[in-house]
């Protein structure tokens, strides 16, 4: 072996490993991880009785939140309502996340969101402020200076975008979105809660919203994604305020791939993953897959 | 402002209607019949202020107490205008009662500085780079304490903070230069004071040694050259002159006496002033006809019927400040809805929205301008409706999905709907796209559809006051 083969033999490895490497980081590294389920969905309990059966299906909390992890649990906080009016992600499963997390060890849990409605109503009507910070959290408001211009290398609409930067900074992204109508992309769930971590002028994602979100979701990728669905909004989101259009379905849905998560909870609403587009083009460009037969699935009722 | 008995005095006149805020004002205004100008001098917290700024000044001005007599009539001719002003229902006491001079350089000025002035601090701190989690946590503190959520902005602080400057360097010409000679407020008390049934400051003629001591301690200028009497109208009861005296000729005596002196003010003055009063009035009045059928005048929820509500506002930005940390809808009025309307709130819908859940303006408003409001009632109550300009709009001229007016849209039943039709694109592609327009009969006009649209510029979305209901009445259809 002369000195130029040994090279390109070092460069194809290096690539094979780089290239290993980020798909590992893009697809959760699936293929050693089948001992345990990649959805997990619970009913029929109390909020924070399902969310830890949910991760537990996932084989804990342990699997994802190390000791001394800063970790970020994103809920949606967008508007100034009640928990009952299933605007904003149920608090009660914020502050168990937090809590389970502090529990294996995480040195700090941030919780926050970049509101519609004037953040501390927001903050404050919503009782995620509260629960959350007595579960231990540190619960903050955004600040501007805070948002950092990240590249996005594989947007289609997006090639760079500002970013929060504890999101983009943080060893674990729990993203908490609560299961909502919404009448641009018919659903508003996991993909679409990120969000409330970017900055800029946000209605700008709204035309070509299928590929803007793919390409937002391309650089901040949750390790795990927990639907609240404990009530959920079927109609006039994502902000409702009628109680006639919640439903109360009292689902958590747990997955560490955030595209099988929100195809899920799709069909509470009764539709197919197909029928939501960007779910499609999540797929398509590899952020996750909704191929439910070929996942391992725990369906967990807690009432039985 | 409840305790202003100029403020209740001058909306009686303008509205002819008897309001509570008379009552009090009345009160306060009868014990000067007893006690002369304490207000100015023991109330006031706008007199409390040019006396802080003053004794800056002396530092300057060193021992030259100036005094300008003639001027003090300048105050009586002020009154003069603004009450005449009021009788033909004009209301201009906003712009000169001391009360709301001091709420509003304090509102929308000096709180809106010292905000500006922290938040840059902390952020030039920030921009250093080291110590930031040190730094955040600080800025946090300050958001819960202090300073608001997002930084806030007045359409008119610069207006604002000139005039009350202004007053303050007034000083430097002679002290109490507002008290004694400009204020209207001032000029009431001492009207009433020159008719009180007490002594005050009495002086022992034998023994004063003639020193004048007295007079160059009294910021209001109201002792006599013979150190021996005073005017009864310039006094403001506070009492340095007693405490000055170095043989403790002069006393405080609430004995009764009625000696009634002369007002500073001579018919012909009064003559004039009236006079101009009248003209300036009539120059107001003929401004515009209907200055808000333009449609562009959006008033807070439950602001009155609009000659009411220019009555009774006071322009003190209570509303406004309140707003600020909330919807951020509110800002001062120049002259869009006419010189009448000058500083009155107006909704600005671009900068900033209605929030559903808030009805604070009509609770922080002291003179009623903005009925106070129940939050189910000012959820219902609609300040104008929003409109769509198809040729901003995104999915009109561009043929493209965006709705984001519709996704903010407070009502429980959206009164942004949509169409699904198809569209030709001008590149001649065609797609499927969604429409959104307005439900005339459930907007309420909050705004936020119009801050929230991304469209540049005055985006695809814009507010009028049609079809508002102001308080007391049925939405105009
Ligand atoms: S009710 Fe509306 S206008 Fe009044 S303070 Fe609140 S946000 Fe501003
Ligand atoms: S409406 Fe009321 S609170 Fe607002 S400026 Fe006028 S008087 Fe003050």
């Amino acid at each position: 072996m002369n000195r130029r083969e040994f090279l390109r033999i070092a460069a194809a490895s290096g690539a094979a490993v780089a290239g290993g490497i980020s798909n590992g980081a893009l697809f959760g590294s699936y293929d050693q991880l089948e001992s345990h389920a990649r959805l997990a969905v619970v009913q029929n309990g109390l909020p924070a009785a399902m969310v830890q059966k949910a991760i537990e299906a996932l084989g804990g909390i342990g699997r994802f939140v190390k000791r001394g992890d800063v970790v970020v649990v994103k809920p949606n906080i967008g508007w100034d309502r009640v928990p009952e009016q299933a605007a904003t992600t149920n608090p009660e499963v914020v502050a168990e996340i937090v809590r389970l997390c502090l529990h294996a060890g995480a040195s700090k849990v941030k919780v926050f969101d970049r509101t519609c409605n004037e953040p501390r109503r927001c903050y404050h009507r919503s009782q995620i402020e509260q629960l959350a910070r007595q579960a231990g959290a540190e619960v903050s408001h955004i600040y501007e200076q805070k948002f950092k211009t990240a590249a996005i290398p594989n947007g289609q609409q997006l090639k760079s975008w500002p970013f929060y930067a504890d999101a983009l900074e943080a060893d674990v992204y729990i993203n908490v979105p609560i299961a909502k109508h919404h009448s641009l992309s018919r659903l508003t769930l996991g993909l679409k809660n990120t969000m409330g971590i970017i900055g800029g002028n946000r209605g700008q994602i709204h035309n070509h919203f299928d590929q803007k979100i793919v390409d937002l979701n391309t650089v901040i990728r949750p390790q795990l994604t927990i639907i609240d669905a404990v009530r959920i909004l079927v109609n006039n989101g994502p902000q409702g305020g009628n109680l006639n259009d919640v439903k109360e379905t009292k689902t958590i849905i747990a997955s560490i791939d955030p595209v099988a998560a929100d195809a899920y909870a799709a069909t509470l609403f009764g539709l197919r993953p197909t029928e939501l587009s960007f779910l499609v083009e999540a797929q398509k460009r590899g952020l996750g897959s909704f191929d439910f037969n070929q996942m391992k699935i725990e369906k967990i009722d807690l009432k039985a | 402002m409840r305790s202003s008995p100029l403020i209740g005095i001058a909306t009686f006149l303008a509205t002819k209607i008897l309001i509570s805020t008379l009552i009090v004002g009345l009160v306060i205004l009868g014990l000067s019949l007893l006690i002369g100008r304490y207000f100015c001098g023991w109330i006031c917290p706008l007199g409390t202020v040019i006396d802080l700024s003053d004794r800056l000044h002396q530092k300057f001005l060193r021992g030259k107490p100036n005094t300008i007599r003639p001027l003090r009539a300048w105050k009586y001719s002020i009154l003069i205008v603004i009450l005449i002003a009021a009788l033909f229902s004009t209301q201009v006491i906003w712009f000169f009662d001391p009360i709301v001079i001091i709420t509003r350089s304090m509102t929308a000025a000096v709180y809106p500085l010292i905000a500006f002035l922290l938040e840059s601090g902390l952020k030039l701190l920030l921009s250093v780079g080291i110590l930031q989690d040190q730094l955040f946590s600080l800025y946090d503190l300050f958001r819960q304490r202090i300073l608001p959520i997002n930084p806030i902005f007045f359409q008119q602080s610069m207006t604002f903070a000139v005039i009350f400057i202004g007053i303050l360097l007034l000083g430097l010409l002679a002290r109490r230069f507002w008290c004694r000679y400009l204020c209207p407020l001032g000029a009431l008390f001492g009207s009433f004071a020159t008719l009180r049934f007490t002594q005050g400051i009495a002086v022992a003629s034998d023994k004063c040694i003639d020193c004048g001591k007295c007079q160059r301690i009294c910021k209001m200028d109201a002792i006599n050259a013979d150190y021996r009497s005073h005017a009864r109208s310039e006094c403001i009861e506070c009492m340095s002159c007693v405490a000055v005296c170095p043989t403790s000729a002069i006393s405080y005596q609430l004995r009764p006496k009625f000696a009634p002196q002369r007002i500073d003010i001579s018919r012909r003055r009064f003559v004039y002033s009236s006079a101009s009063g009248l003209i300036a009035l009539g120059l107001i009045k003929t401004g515009f006809k209907n200055p808000i059928a333009t449609g562009q005048v959006v008033r807070p929820p439950g602001a009155l019927p609009e000659p009411e509500f220019l009555n009774r506002c006071v322009r003190c930005q209570e509303c406004v400040k309140i707003c600020s940390t909330t919807g951020a809808c509110l800002q001062p009025g120049l002259l869009e809805s006419g010189w009448e309307g000058l500083w009155t709130p107006l909704v600005n819908a671009r900068h900033g929205y209605c929030e559903y859940n808030c009805n604070l303006c009509g609770k922080v408003c002291p003179t009623g301008a903005i009925h106070p409001l129940e939050l189910s009632q000012k959820q219902q109550l609609r300040m104008g409706t929003a409109y769509f300009d198809k040729s901003r709009c995104i999915p009109w001229y561009r043929g493209e999905d965006c709705l984001v007016c519709e996704e903010h849209c407070p009502l429980p039943d959206k009164a942004i709907k949509f169409d699904i039709r198809e569209a030709r694109r001008p590149d001649g592609t065609v797609a499927v796209v969604k429409f959104p327009y307005v439900d005339e009969k459930l907007c309420i006009g909050c705004g936020i559809c119009v801050t929230k649209c991304p469209v540049p510029g005055p985006g695809g979305l814009f507010l009028t006051n049609a079809h508002q209901q102001r308080w007391g009445q049925e939405a105009e259809f």
